[in-house]
């Protein structure tokens, strides 16, 4: 039977990446019930393979200042829309690399794409999703699965 | 001694220059490239005595740079950063000629152990 990760995998692959390079506190990403806004970031990894889906991170635009803020070693206000836009790659990579070590394979692992707002990808259904809180600013992950895949 | 760190995102290369300080590797000359046909220009200029590579980069990935390097004849010490570590891409890594895997996300001690036996 495939196993596919929990929403508590999803959290403590977050949780690593978060406490590894971004707040060195565990404490600091808290679960939530919120939803990310509609004026969101969102960076997506996609697999293909023994698993087709997509892993994605999506947190406010305020959020995703701040970490890339924490992940280049600035302060807020001198973050570029680039180093965002690098950062949020960065952090669904690695959350992406890390989930599809949980899933069948082989698979390959797209490069990321990062966009400005919610992502939908066509023919494939969230599986799993955990709601997180950072520095009081919501942040979601999400693991997908095509349609043809999904038992 | 001279430490090439390649990787499409100028945040991770960051974030490996700070650990390998971190890990005590600050005596070290560091060189950056951002992806792997990137590296082969750099590496011609100033062969380094270790390269640190993504997996998954642009234009050219890590296993095609490892591939292209030791098909040339340069058998440089060459270890993957990635976020992929699974068995079968250590396995890969290790087939190709890579003489370790960090996975992603790391510490300084994950540095340490992967690196004291290449650098000493």
């Amino acid at each position: 039977m495939t196993y596919i990760p929990s929403a508590d995998d999803l959290e403590v692959i977050t949780r690593e990446v978060w406490t590894s390079f971004l707040d060195g506190d565990p404490a600091g990403l808290l679960v939530s019930g919120d939803d990310v806004a509609v004026e969101r970031v969102t960076g997506c990894v996609h697999l293909s393979g023994a698993y087709t889906g997509s892993i994605m991170l999506s947190c406010s635009g305020s959020a995703a200042r701040d970490a890339a803020a924490a992940l280049f070693s600035m302060q807020p206000g001198d973050v570029t829309q680039n180093e965002i836009i690098d950062a949020i790659g960065e952090l669904a990579n690695m959350v992406g690399g890390n989930v599809k070590s949980m899933l069948p394979g082989p698979s390959v692992l797209s490069l990321p794409a990062v966009v400005q707002g919610q992502l939908a990808v066509p023919g494939a259904h969230v599986v799993r999703e955990v709601h997180l809180t950072w520095r009081n600013e919501p942040l979601a992950v999400s693991l997908w699965q095509q349609a043809a895949q999904a038992a | 001694m001279r430490i090439l760190v390649v990787d499409d995102s100028k945040a991770m290369r960051m974030i490996v220059v700070r650990t390998l300080h971190m890990a005590g590797y600050d005596e070290h000359e560091i060189m950056q490239a951002e992806n792997g046909r990137h590296a082969i220009e750099v590496i011609s200029g100033a062969p380094p005595d270790l390269v640190l590579c993504d997996w998954n980069m642009p234009e050219m990935s890590g296993l095609e740079l490892l591939t292209a390097l030791r098909g040339a004849g340069w058998q440089v010490p060459f270890g993957f950063v990635t976020s992929e570590a699974a068995p079968q891409m250590r396995e890969q890594a290790l087939a190709a000629g890579a003489m370790c895997l960090i996975a992603k996300p790391f510490t300084a001690e994950d540095f340490q152990e992967a690196l004291d036996p290449l650098l000493a």
